[in-house]
């Protein structure tokens, strides 16, 4: 227990204070745990591997679970990873229900975030070993898993699936990047659009593009006189209160997507947002009332708060047990490793106990910070929906670029980036585009396109897809039954509006 | 009245500020806030790390803020070649010239297009590995296999340092068994995790990686599925020579020597063997003011001649060579062209 004598009061402030940082980073649309985490590097120099290690942590935390406040409240996702929050959660604003949902993410949130912890303690170099059972074959078809879910959040099955691939396709524009094995050749553009889109579309503006600034362009078009004409006034707790009991019944769901969040944040490569996306599907597909899903659901929102917090835990499953980053935060978190002169990989828990012990002490404190800190200061945090639009809005639009312009270190072509998705979700809603379709198409469409082509490089075959190993069967067991399971649903659906008509 | 005393202090300070600035800059020609872009998108790479070491020093020699933007190498270029003041300079490796060489997208010929300025680094890592299990037990038996007809897979990052060395090897089965050099294949991937996940499905029997993110792999047991060996480092055996005696995790710096030249020997022109050290150099915009490539190789010669950032750049296993920007630029232009023979030679 000699780790304990590295628990100073010093470790736990700044554990604390990466959270509210880490919070406040995940709340402002733009900013992401990743962007706290990388900022706030060069101030662990000044400090000791464990005091380091503590503050990014917690920026860590703080900022994966932040991402649930604007998402909840505003519909916008502070982070790719809470788009699946905005389904559910938002709708429940709306219901008056905001505090509710606010609540209700947040205990996802610990659950998800301890449940990770723990695994990564008790499993972590095993959990590993069965990590690098997934090759290219494997990683590709959980991206086609995470895919299925296009089918199950379109309004309207052909328009979601169109949407979808469009998402793909401009996910593909831009060079076949040599960093990730490609041959550096630029794709669906032309010469003009190379010094701008050599490198793609960046994710984060065209995420706050397609959920911020489209949102704020259709409420804009309504006019603020409307609801200042009314006297209307957002209720902020009109609806059902928050109780514990939102979670009976809920136990499998947190589980599953704990576990899944767990699972995908253990796959180099995979990315976080499949994490949520994977998780929120899975329950739409096993609710026993699917039909409200998308509607304000709290099942919907537990789902993915519970996914996107238990990807902290499992995506520091191979970077402390094989030296690699299992998501973009983790892989600036080598960073103060390697500064410190710490070698990652294989040996890094068995050589270095205390460390491994002080992580695991601060991720836990770091979750029940979040916790308490989030919990307590959602009166305060609510009351946003209370600011008056033409006041809320410019401020909103204001983070937004700044978050865009600042992601890749000064790009001003990633602001044009966020007005022309914000502009292109707006009109696309008009003539039925799907937006959290094209969205997930758009996030998910590089990593598929790699894994497809690597797994074809590699074993030359396109029957290796469905014999390559037990795993790959397994998942696509799972995939049809997600696909069976979201055509089986819609149908239902529609049998049920022709009843009700 | 107070509103007019805050404004007169604003002014004053706004006034003081701006002598300050200005003092300054007639003593050293440098912006106050220098801004080092990276040609790596990694915070965690040793891009980043080696730039961040530089940079901590810079700013203490000079007194200035100096902000390490881990850009990517496009963006970098991009930027260096808008900015022209000084304010902005970049750090990059190898990469940025063995880039242009094979005639990758976005790379040009840095010593026609920029200022190659001072060398600062040596990442002597670069390592060629294979699984623990493997009938190959040193880089020679990979040439011999080739020899003999057998396929040899290789994973790699194509288009530059991780290349580099497997162009060497292609070029050195060239020279001695011609046209045997097409049993060596390149296995084109990403990331080190790519690399070490297609090592362990089988689907490669060499993987380019490095000392660093590979040395723990090597101290596992044979059974395991990780486990790998080292057969090759590309590094010069001088440059080896002056890591710590205890080299690198688990391993020493004699055993290092082992996978080393001439020990470890892939010829580079019948005579030579073959050596590749990752140098980490500064890149300037070819505008700018030459007395500022002279202030900044000033401050690093100082630097230098502390001693104390040759301690912090070894405990991270970064071997000190700094060299200033004429002389670097001589060596590396010379460096580039002994790699575009091989390049052109198994083209």
């Amino acid at each position: 227990m000699e780790f304990l004598s590295y628990l100073s009061p010093m470790f736990f402030a700044l554990v604390g204070f990466g959270v509210i940082v880490g919070i406040i980073f995940g709340a402002i649309p733009g900013m992401t745990a990743t962007m706290a985490v990388a900022v706030c590097l060069p101030m662990t120099y000044a400090l000791d591997l464990i005091n380091g290690l503590a503050l990014l942590l917690g920026l860590y935390v703080g900022g994966i679970s932040g991402g649930l406040v604007p998402a909840i409240l505003l519909k916008i996702p502070g982070t790719p990873s809470s788009i699946t929050t905005t389904f559910d959660g938002y709708p429940m604003t709306q219901k008056g229900e905001g505090e509710r949902a606010l609540k209700t993410g947040i205990t996802a949130s610990l659950f998800g975030g301890i449940f990770s912890a723990v695994i990564l303690f008790l499993f972590a170099p095993s959990l590993a070993d069965f990590a690098i059972k997934f090759s290219y074959v494997e990683k590709f078809l959980i991206i086609l898993f995470a895919l299925t879910v296009i089918a199950s959040l379109s309004r309207n099955l052909l328009l979601g699936i169109f949407s979808g691939v469009l998402g793909v396709w401009f996910s593909l524009i831009g060079s076949y990047d040599i960093s990730y094995g490609g041959n550096g050749e630029y794709r669906l553009m032309t010469d003009a659009m190379v010094p701008y889109l050599e490198s793609g579309f960046s994710l984060l503006p065209v995420l706050i593009g397609l959920f911020g600034l489209g949102t704020i362009m259709q409420e804009a078009e309504k006019g603020i006189r409307e609801e200042v004409g009314k006297g209307k006034k957002l209720d902020l707790n009109g609806g059902t209160p928050f109780s514990f009991s939102v979670f009976k019944g809920e136990m499998i769901n947190l589980i599953r997507s704990s576990s899944l969040g767990t699972f995908v944040g253990m796959l180099p490569g995979v990315g976080g947002s499949a994490a949520s996306v994977l998780s929120y599907t899975q329950q739409k597909n096993f609710s026993k009332h699917p039909e409200k899903l998308g509607k304000g659901a709290p099942e919907g929102v537990i789902a993915s708060e519970a996914a996107n917090n238990g990807l902290t835990g499992g995506a520091l499953i191979p970077l402390l047990s094989l030296g690699i980053p299992g998501d973009s935060t983790t892989a600036v978190l080598i960073g103060a490793f390697t500064l410190q002169g710490i070698q990652l990989g294989p040996l890094f828990i068995g050589n270095n106990l205390d460390t491994w012990n002080t992580m695991m002490v601060a991720l836990l404190f770091a979750n029940l910070v979040m916790f308490f800190v989030m919990f307590f200061a959602i009166r305060t945090i609510v009351k946003v929906i209370t600011i008056p639009k033409y006041l809320l809005y410019p401020g909103i639009i204001m983070m937004c670029v700044v978050g865009a312009y600042a992601i890749n270190f000064g790009i001003m072509f990633d602001v044009w980036t966020l007005l022309f998705f914000g502009l292109f979700g707006y009109l696309g809603q008009k003539v039925g585009l799907e937006v959290a379709p094209f969205i997930i198409g758009f996030i998910l469409g590089k990593q598929a396109e790699v894994y497809f082509v690597k797994s074809l490089e590699s074993f030359g075959s396109l029957t290796i897809f469905f014999t390559k190993s037990p795993i790959a069967m397994v998942l696509w067991v799972l995939i049809l039954i997600s696909v069976v399971f979201s055509i089986y649903g819609m149908i239902k659906q529609k049998k049920n509006n022709n009843k009700h008509a | 009245m107070k509103f007019l005393k805050s404004g007169l202090a604003v002014a004053m300070a706004a006034f003081m500020g701006l002598a300050a600035s200005q003092a300054s800059a007639a003593d050293v020609e440098l912006a106050k806030n220098l801004r080092i872009v990276i040609g790596s998108k990694s915070t965690g790479g040793d891009t980043y790390q080696n730039s961040a070491i530089v940079a901590q020093a810079l700013a203490d020699k000079l007194g200035i803020n100096v902000k390490v933007d881990a850009v990517g190498s496009s963006a970098a270029f991009k930027t260096l070649r808008r900015i022209s003041n000084g304010s902005t300079i970049m750090i990059f490796h190898d990469q940025s010239y063995l880039g242009y060489l094979y005639g990758v997208k976005g790379y040009f010929n840095i010593f026609e297009d920029f200022t190659v300025g001072p060398t600062v680094a040596i990442n002597p890592g670069n390592s060629y590995l294979v699984p623990k299990s493997s009938p190959y037990q040193s880089i020679e038996d990979i040439i011999q296999a080739c020899a003999s007809d057998k396929k040899i897979r290789v994973a790699i990052q194509p288009g530059g340092v991780s290349e580099i060395g497997f162009s060497a090897l292609k070029n050195a089965i060239k020279l001695r068994y011609p046209g045997k050099e097409a049993n060596l294949v390149a296995v084109n991937t990403g990331s080190q995790s790519d690399k070490n996940q297609l090592l362990f499905d089988g689907q490669a029997d060499l993987i380019n990686g490095s000392v660093q993110a590979n040395e723990q792999y090597t101290q596992l047991p044979a059974e395991d599925q990780k486990a790998m060996r080292f057969v090759w480092l590309t590094a010069r055996p001088e440059t080896i020579k002056q890591t710590k005696p205890e080299g690198f995790g688990d391993t020493s710096q004699e055993h290092l020597l082992d996978f080393v030249s001439p020990k470890a020997s892939v010829t580079q022109d019948g005579e030579k063997d073959f050596t590749f050290d990752k140098e980490f150099f500064f890149i300037y915009n070819k505008k700018m003011d030459p007395a500022i490539v002279d202030a900044l190789d000033e401050a690093l010669g100082e630097i230098y001649a502390e001693g104390k950032i040759q301690e912090t750049q070894k405990k991270s296993f970064f071997i000190p060579n700094f060299k200033p920007s004429a002389e670097a630029a001589a060596y590396l232009k010379d460096k580039m062209g002994q790699y575009e023979v091989i390049i052109d030679s198994i083209k």
